[in-house]
């Protein structure tokens, strides 16, 4: 009986690691297909140089700030019961810088002098402060992550001396915790300021974006660490996990929200009082515009106002399935506003004429070629992390390495 | 529990040799770093400013200039570092607005560009270094003028605009990088080392101001106030794109003769 479970349980993941499989295979022949052809391929131009990628590149950023805040909350503030969750948000980072580093490969003309930008430096470009951050946090990550690695059952009976070192690297945790906080504020804020130093488009000039974006990468980061989490121990019965942490994460998610969407609501209302030519344009493409049901039910409504309500309502946020969804939906709500956010200002263009600044619209749907590199690299995502929880126990709230650092293996091995 | 005290001693000796190797690393890194951000100025020093002029009431929208563009800088057909468009109508007579890459003093583009492919050289002019631009697009995204494109393939064949418009003076651009005006540097520079003056012996002056049938564009130094600039900018109401955005453009406009007002 016990035997014939397994058996179909592991099918079931087969059929899930195949199916995400496939989708990366399709991405990697989309991804060869841009690099044999170039960017002819996609349905960017002069007019709109950003889109789909850019969307997954900053959505993932944004998504993996869980890493840095449960971090920062176990070893900085203390908090250390949340330290299985910031476990498992610091590999989800891991994850999701690689996700973004795979998109701006696909993304950038000549990914082969990627390096560049860590040899030339222009220290006064917020893109070069982004891109040092990301390499520097990618390293702080990859150290939270080695503990994870050599914790694990396999690595310890392998090769035990490289376990028991990378085990050791728990030592700098709260170091890390440190570095990877500053590192994180520093960028997960100026990846809005990379729009919003920029006087040529009006909608995104303005300061208020740098901190909408670290607002709604705090929301959606810990959402996505939550609901994986919660959707783990749903499907997979090896999994236990605690859910009065969980449910405690899903309130402060609600409380984060609230304070976004107060900033969000007077960031948007200072720009609907007079005509800005090409601010209020783009102001109109977001409520009005192509990109209206995205604002209105994407980022508003869906993004915020629901998972509020959900969120912050004990029971509505005692019922896992709810909570679940209300999660999800933040989650949904961050890549909304980041797509919205990219598009707005890309879809408005400004005359240089001398007389009335004119703005016209031009148009962008992402090419099928972007389409499907894109689904390779979220597939990606979750494959790994689905790798994660099936061998390196990502997800296990019964697991207190800090505590009793030789117990790990009874409990990995039940 | 001896070995984890050895541990413990291990860890404290290595954290004491990493907070050695960071600090140093630390420096070492800001030292760079402060050389850099000094270095983001233009590089050397130049007795010249250069910048161009174009008369709006001489111009007849022929687009001769972005031919000639094509041709000496070997732009492909789908790109336009000169473009000309109608502007608008003064008493039933189409206006048009040349526009060239503005050079800007502040310019957005070297701002933001991350690897410092875009540049200013000490004579003004804005350049690209198409070995370092990585293709990012965000100097395009930057510019307010629309001046920059991006090679979405590679350039192959013949260049429609060769030879009627002149010969090839630069190598093609690789496929990857942002490419825009550069005020054919190239023909300053080389016009330059042999003596010649730019915007007044041909060979020395944008290919774009040469091939204009109406002489609706003038190029020169500004640091010189006898140049045909100097005298043009003195002599004449100009204005400049977008003035507001503080970009301060080295391409100067002389309006048709009806006022149109900046």
């Amino acid at each position: 009986m016990i035997s014939e479970r397994r058996f179909s349980r592991i099918t079931r993941l087969h059929w899930w690691l195949a199916g995400l499989a496939t989708i990366m295979v399709a991405g990697v022949v989309a991804g060869g297909i841009v690099f044999a052809k170039g960017l002819v391929v996609t349905n960017l131009s002069d007019l709109v140089p950003w889109g789909l990628w850019i969307t997954i590149d900053l959505s993932s950023i944004a998504l993996s700030a869980g890493a840095f805040l449960l971090s920062a909350a176990v070893y900085l503030l203390g908090l250390r019961r949340y330290q299985p969750v910031a476990r498992t948000a610091v590999f989800i980072g891991l994850i999701g810088y690689t996700m973004a580093v795979l998109t701006l490969l696909l993304d950038i003309g000549r990914p082969d002098r990627f390096w560049h930008a860590l040899v030339y430096w222009n220290p006064h470009s917020v893109l070069w402060e982004v891109t040092m951050c990301v390499c520097l946090y990618l390293c702080v990550l990859a150290l939270e992550v080695a503990p994870i690695i050599g914790q694990t059952e396999w690595m310890r009976k392998r090769w035990p001396r490289v376990a028991s070192r990378l085990e050791w690297l728990h030592h700098f945790a709260p170091y890390l915790a440190v570095v990877g906080l500053l590192l994180s504020m520093l960028h997960q804020s100026s990846l809005g300021a990379t729009y919003g130093v920029l006087k040529a488009r009006p909608i995104w000039y303005r300061p208020g974006l740098s901190v909408l974006f670290i607002i709604s990468a705090a929301a959606g980061g810990i959402s996505l660490t939550t609901l994986a989490t919660m959707l783990t121990s749903r499907l997979s019965s090896q999994v236990k996990v605690e859910d009065a942490l969980l449910d405690r994460l899903a309130s402060v998610v609600g409380w984060v929200l609230v304070g976004y969407l107060y900033f969000r609501f007077w960031d948007a209302f200072s720009m609907t009082y007079t005509y800005e030519p090409g601010r209020t344009e783009g102001l109109r493409l977001i409520t009005q515009g192509p990109l209206a049901f995205n604002f209105w039910v994407g980022e508003i409504l869906i993004g915020a106002v629901i998972p509020i309500i959900l969120l912050l309502n004990p029971r509505t946020r005692g019922n896992v399935w709810l909570r679940m969804i209300a999660l999800a939906m933040v989650v949904g709500g961050v890549v909304a506003y980041r797509w919205d956010t990219n598009l707005a200002g890309m879809l408005v263009v400004l005359t240089y004429l001398p007389q009335e600044i004119v703005a016209r619209y031009t148009s962008y749907v992402p090419s099928l070629i972007e389409f499907i590199a894109g689904a390779g690299v979220v597939a990606y995502g979750i494959f790994a992390f689905t790798l994660g929880v099936r061998y390196l126990n990502v997800v296990d709230h019964r697991y207190r390495p800090y505590k009793s650092r030789s117990v790990s293996t009874a409990s990995a091995g039940d | 529990m001896s070995e984890g005290s050895v541990m413990e001693d291990f860890s404290l000796e290595r954290r004491g040799f990493l907070k050695t190797l960071i600090a140093g690393a630390t420096t070492l890194l800001s030292l760079r770093a402060f050389r850099r951000v000094s270095a983001a100025g233009p590089e050397g020093s130049s007795p010249h400013s250069w910048a161009m002029v174009i008369d709006q009431s001489k111009c007849t929208g022929c687009g001769h200039c972005t031919l000639a563009c094509r041709a000496h800088n070997d732009v492909p057909p789908e790109i336009s570092w000169n473009r000309v468009i109608q502007a608008e109508n003064v008493n039933d007579q189409p206006v048009f607005v040349s526009r060239p890459c503005m050079h800007c003093e502040h310019a957005p583009c070297v701002e933001v560009c991350m690897v410092r492919a875009s540049r200013y050289r000490a004579d003004g002019i804005v350049i690209m270094d198409y070995d370092r631009c990585i293709g990012c697009r965000y100097c395009e995204v930057a510019c307010p003028y629309n001046v920059r494109a991006f090679n979405w393939e590679t350039f192959t064949g013949e260049n429609p605009a060769v030879p009627e418009w002149g010969q090839p003076e630069i190598p093609r651009r690789p496929r990857g990088v942002v490419e825009k005006c550069s005020f054919c540097s190239h023909r300053i520079d080389r016009g330059l080392s042999f003596g010649l003056a730019p915007g007044i012996d041909e060979e020395a002056t944008p290919a774009c101001v040469v091939a204009c049938p109406v002489g609706a564009r003038i190029f020169g130094d500004l640091n010189d106030p006898e140049s045909n600039v100097s005298r043009a900018i003195a002599t004449h109401h100009t204005y400049r794109l977008r003035e507001d955005l503080g970009t301060g453009p080295r391409v100067y406009y002389i309006p048709p003769h009806v006022e149109v007002g900046t």
